[in-house]
């Protein structure tokens, strides 16, 4: 380990990989963010440098797109009841 | 069991809408009453900002067929994830149904009749189905809210679970998890992951403003996470130690 530097956030060429994130709450609002496609292309650039050099944002972002996952693709979906099709469309009939 | 219904795939709702409609017996009371809307604010009335549409019969039934009903199935699915019950969801999808008709002058054509439709299931739901299920619907959900609004609560609110995890968990784990969060934050995820709603979208389905959805979002993720977490440990998925 090296002693830190002084003040300045911003590391020079090689970024080494934290084990501890500071931001570990505004970094998960962003990679939700992003999983949703809702994320600014400043914050996708944030989220980049992060999965270089930030060991608990890696974590983050494998389980929000695991999870968001397992929701998009393996919940049962069901179809309407064909019945109720039926019911709906001669109800409206008898509307107008 | 309903799960292999899947394979009947998309239906077509085309021209079988004019057609002769022979189990029109007089079972059910017509429901000619102006009350469907009770508290008008349902759905978009006509007013002067949203002018009503001259539509004759003959295009409401082809907005209709056309723009409606390809979203019974979504429909039917998040009437069956508020209602978690397949009576109520039959209800509320016909109910949400019949009320789109009969306020169809105030959708503009062509415009997204999905997150209209759904709109107007979800206030239906809120008007007549959390009442009757007496679920604690405004506290319960403030309770939870508040818990999570405090800041050093948010602080240490990352759920301690990993995605190898999780990985291994089936649909029905997944659902139960769903279903176990109250009704507000199960429904942003169901809008979010499960319909692929835009943010903007759902703050305009769930009338709150988008950094509402953002934050009930966020709030609500972590919720399911630890319910994913309990699951995941029970099942025996350990974190610590894969061999
Ligand atoms: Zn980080």
């Amino acid at each position: 380990m090296q002693t830190s530097l002084p003040s300045s956030s911003s590391s020079n060429a090689k970024p080494e990989m934290k084990e501890h994130c500071s931001h570990r709450k505004d970094c998960l609002k962003m990679i939700q963010l992003i999983l949703d496609g809702e994320a600014t292309d400043q914050q996708l650039a944030r989220l980049k440098v992060n999965l270089e050099s930030c060991q608990p944002c890696i974590e983050m972002y494998h389980l929000e797109k695991e999870v968001k996952e397992l929701l998009t693709k393996r919940m049962e979906k069901r179809c309407c009841p064909e019945q109720l099709v039926a019911t709906i469309k001669s109800k409206i009939l008898r509307f107008s | 069991m309903n799960s292999l219904r899947i394979a009947y795939g998309k239906r077509q709702f085309t021209l079988t809408f004019m057609a002769t409609i022979h189990e029109v017996m007089s079972d059910t009371p017509t429901r000619d009453d102006d009350q469907l809307l009770p508290d008008g604010d349902s759905i978009d009335q006509p007013s002067a900002d949203t002018p009503s549409r001259g539509y004759t019969d003959e295009q409401k039934y082809q907005i209709f067929n056309k723009e409606f009903m390809p979203h019974i199935d979504s429909m039917y699915n998040f009437a069956f994830r508020l209602t978690t019950d397949e009576d109520d969801a039959n209800d509320l999808v016909q109910d949400t149904y019949l009320k789109a008709f009969r306020f169809i002058s105030s959708f503009e054509q062509g415009t997204n009749a999905k997150a209209w439709l759904f709109r107007i299931l979800k206030n239906s739901f809120i008007n007549d189905y959390r009442k009757k299920s007496k679920e604690p619907a405004k506290v319960d959900y403030q309770d939870v809210e508040t818990t999570y609004n405090s800041e050093d609560a948010e602080a240490e609110h990352t759920v301690d679970l990993r995605a190898e995890s999780v990985s291994d968990l089936i649909g029905d784990e997944v659902a139960t998890a769903l279903n176990s969060l109250p009704v507000d934050f199960r429904t942003v995820i169901i809008l979010c992951d499960i319909e692929g709603f835009t943010y903007e979208e759902m703050a305009k389905i769930l009338d709150i403003p988008i950094g509402t959805v953002r934050s009930r979002l966020h709030r609500a993720r972590n919720l399911l996470k630890e319910k994913l977490r309990d699951y995941a440990s029970s099942m025996g998925y350990n974190e610590e130690n894969e061999d």
